[in-house]
């Protein structure tokens, strides 16, 4: 790999998040009675895994350019979809694989309206999941009937373990993904291709790389993640609920961003992102034992993007770009 | 040299006087004639003399939240502001709950320029952050998203209080005052050089900056301009809402940028202005109104919505594409 590709792939913001973490988790066991033993560790991991898996996939859709705010839609309507399917009567499994399905349709299509029509995803996507949501809850009217099967919950309930290790199942599968998902963009010739679409679109094309099949690619990977993120929310709460997605609307992205991916592309990666989604579940967690409100959770959530990006994810001045 | 003459005889130079529409506003306008004559026919009560006004009263905010979107959009280059829905809110609760509510301060003068003042400060905090710290504008305006919803809700953390006479009335009647203030201040830019360094900073920023314009000063401007505009949309919530609720703010963002969108401004900047705005705000609020005297279920209305929404900004794209495509040779 040539090193002009190695420096555009360094996270630049690793080391200050991981600080970062350290010091929230610091100040954490510094002020709250209780805090940072085993059962906190296994809270925040089960936590940072949902939002981690919703993130994964704005990652690569930011990476290459874009930016999808179908996600927190899609966790809600895979959510609300697979506890109907189940309850008509379908085996789960099946459910979910149609689910899945259904996903990765609606990303392409979210993905291939944005490139033929040039225009910005972000309206697509926000179109598009408003309306896949509401489609879901037309169905169901509301009020689904099914709920989540036992082995469901057990992957995602906090007391859980895997084996001999003791995290529950849904956080070793986050941690496989992730790996899975750290290959895909560093080691494969669609990774590569991703971050050539993501730093110079118009090289890229004279590459011949077509941006149809990555952004195809990229969008139906970020909604069937977001859907994946949604069936396990659904063994977490144990019934369905299309809302249960909208935290996601901007936490996905604040991951990114933190996790040091910058918005326009190319540059950045899933590791960053990783540990921005265990910040932001961190940050929330020692919030919420605090005692502070959502209110100012909110307020210092929107300080720390500005700050952090501030700190490392600057653009270049005009003056450098001619 | 006579040869020389007679080509230019035959050829003068007389600048063609046609109006030239350009079609990406086609699709919004005509959206909106079709929603207004489908409105008009279902439910023409409210649209009756007697209630038009509180009609119209009701549509100001979306109005404004279109507006206030508008010049980050135009100025192109990454341009979004996504505060301009939780600064509405922002403004609704300070001035409701605390400035008429516990200061017991009513006076329209102080009421409205505090109003504007907190909506052109926090369009300069975006616009700083966005052309000085160069944070990209959709991260930047994402935490001041945060930061002012945050705020809203800590000053109050559930809706209460009530709205003197004076800005109930902009619910009503007195409603098209504020959108009127809006239009003007635009209209004063519009006769501005800023305007037009605005423009080319849009169309390409390293050319504007070549030709020696400070972009990053233009930038700044047109999210302190975006702040106004949201400020004044926040007296419009306040007086719509008739209390201070820091819940319904964020929601105007993301309708706000659809309406912009709708109405043909284009969403990579330089095209488009706030009559588009305008447009594409009726529009929604058309679009809404309808589906909601229809008594359709909620669900379908959110799948009509989204429907609308991606095919008017697919359509306005591939118009825009259209022409992009014809003016090269």
């Amino acid at each position: 790999m040539s090193a002009h590709l190695q420096r555009l792939r360094r996270a630049p913001a690793l080391p200050i998040s991981i600080a970062l973490l350290i010091v929230i988790y610091a100040v954490g066991v510094a002020e709250i009675d209780g805090f940072g033993g085993q059962s906190t560790i296994r809270a925040v991991l089960l936590l940072s895994s949902f939002l981690g898996l919703a993130a994964a996939g704005q990652t690569l859709v930011i990476l290459i350019g874009g930016i999808d705010l179908s996600i927190p839609f899609v966790v809600g309507a895979a959510n609300v979809a697979v506890a109907q399917l189940a309850g008509k009567g379908m085996s789960f499994v099946l459910a979910i694989v149609i689910v899945l399905a259904a996903a990765g349709l609606f990303g392409a299509l979210n993905a291939l309206i944005s490139v033929r029509c040039r225009v910005h995803p972000l309206l697509i996507t926000l179109g598009s999941g408003t309306a896949i949501v509401g489609l879901v809850q037309w169905w169901t009217k509301g009020l689904p009937v099914g709920g989540a099967p036992n082995w469901l919950s057990s992957l995602v309930s906090i007391g859980a373990n895997t084996g001999p290790v003791p995290v529950a199942p849904v956080v070793v599968i986050w941690l496989v993904l992730a790996i899975l998902f750290v290959f895909l963009l560093r080691r494969t010739v669609f990774g590569r291709k991703a971050y050539a679409l993501g730093s110079a679109p118009e090289a890229a094309a004279l590459a011949l790389i077509r941006p149809v099949r990555i952004w195809i690619a990229a969008f139906a990977i970020s909604a069937v993640l977001a859907a994946i993120a949604g069936i396990l929310q659904l063994g977490f709460t144990g019934s369905a609920d299309a809302t249960v997605g909208s935290p996601y609307l901007f936490l996905s992205v604040g991951a990114v961003v933190i996790g040091g991916t910058a918005i326009g592309g190319g540059t950045g990666g899933y590791t960053g992102t990783a540990i921005g989604a265990l910040t932001l579940t961190l940050l929330t967690t020692v919030f919420a034992g605090l005692g502070l409100g959502d209110a100012l959770q909110q307020t210092v959530l929107g300080l720390a993007i500005i700050v952090l990006v501030g700190a490392y994810g600057r653009g270049a001045h005009v003056r450098t770009r001619i | 040299m006579s040869e020389v003459a007679t080509v230019q005889a035959a050829a003068p130079v007389t600048p063609r006087r046609t109006v030239r529409v350009d079609p990406t506003s086609l699709f919004g306008a005509g959206l909106l004639v079709a929603l207004l004559v489908v409105n008009l026919a279902t439910n023409p009560s409210s649209f009756a003399p007697a209630n038009l006004a509180a009609t119209f009263g009701l549509a100001t905010p979306i109005i404004l939240a279109a507006f206030a979107v508008t010049p980050s959009l135009l100025v192109g280059n990454g341009g979004i502001d996504l505060s301009v829905g939780p600064v509405m809110g922002l403004v609704d609760v300070i001035i409701v709950h605390d400035l008429i509510g516990r200061a017991g301060i009513s006076d329209p003068v102080v009421v409205v320029v505090v109003a504007l003042a907190t909506g052109l400060a926090v369009g300069l905090v975006n616009g700083l952050l966005i052309a000085y710290v160069r944070i990209e504008p959709i991260v930047a305006s994402l935490g001041t998203y945060l930061a002012c919803s945050g705020v809203a809700l800590s000053l109050l953390s559930s809706p209460g209080g009530s709205v003197p006479n004076w800005l109930g009335e902009l619910a009503g009647g007195a409603s098209v005052v504020t959108v009127l203030a809006a239009l003007a201040v635009w209209w004063l830019f519009t006769r501005r050089p800023a305007y037009t360094q605005l423009m080319a900073t849009a169309g390409d920023e390293r050319a504007a900056f070549t030709s020696g314009i400070d972009t990053a000063r233009i930038r700044v401007l047109a999210y302190v301009l975006g702040g106004l505009l949201a400020g004044i949309g926040g007296l419009a919530l306040a007086a719509v809402l008739g209390s201070a609720d820091p819940t319904v703010g964020p929601n105007y963002t993301l309708t706000g940028i659809a309406a912009a969108a709708f109405g043909g401004v284009s969403l990579a900047g330089g095209r488009g202005g706030i009559l588009r705005a305008l447009v594409g705000a009726v529009a929604i609020f058309l679009l809404q109104n309808l589906l909601t005297y229809l008594n359709v279920s909620p669900f379908l209305l959110d799948v009509a919505y989204g429907a609308v929404l991606v095919a008017a900004v697919a359509v306005n794209g591939q118009i825009g594409e259209l022409l992009a495509r014809r003016r090269r040779p």
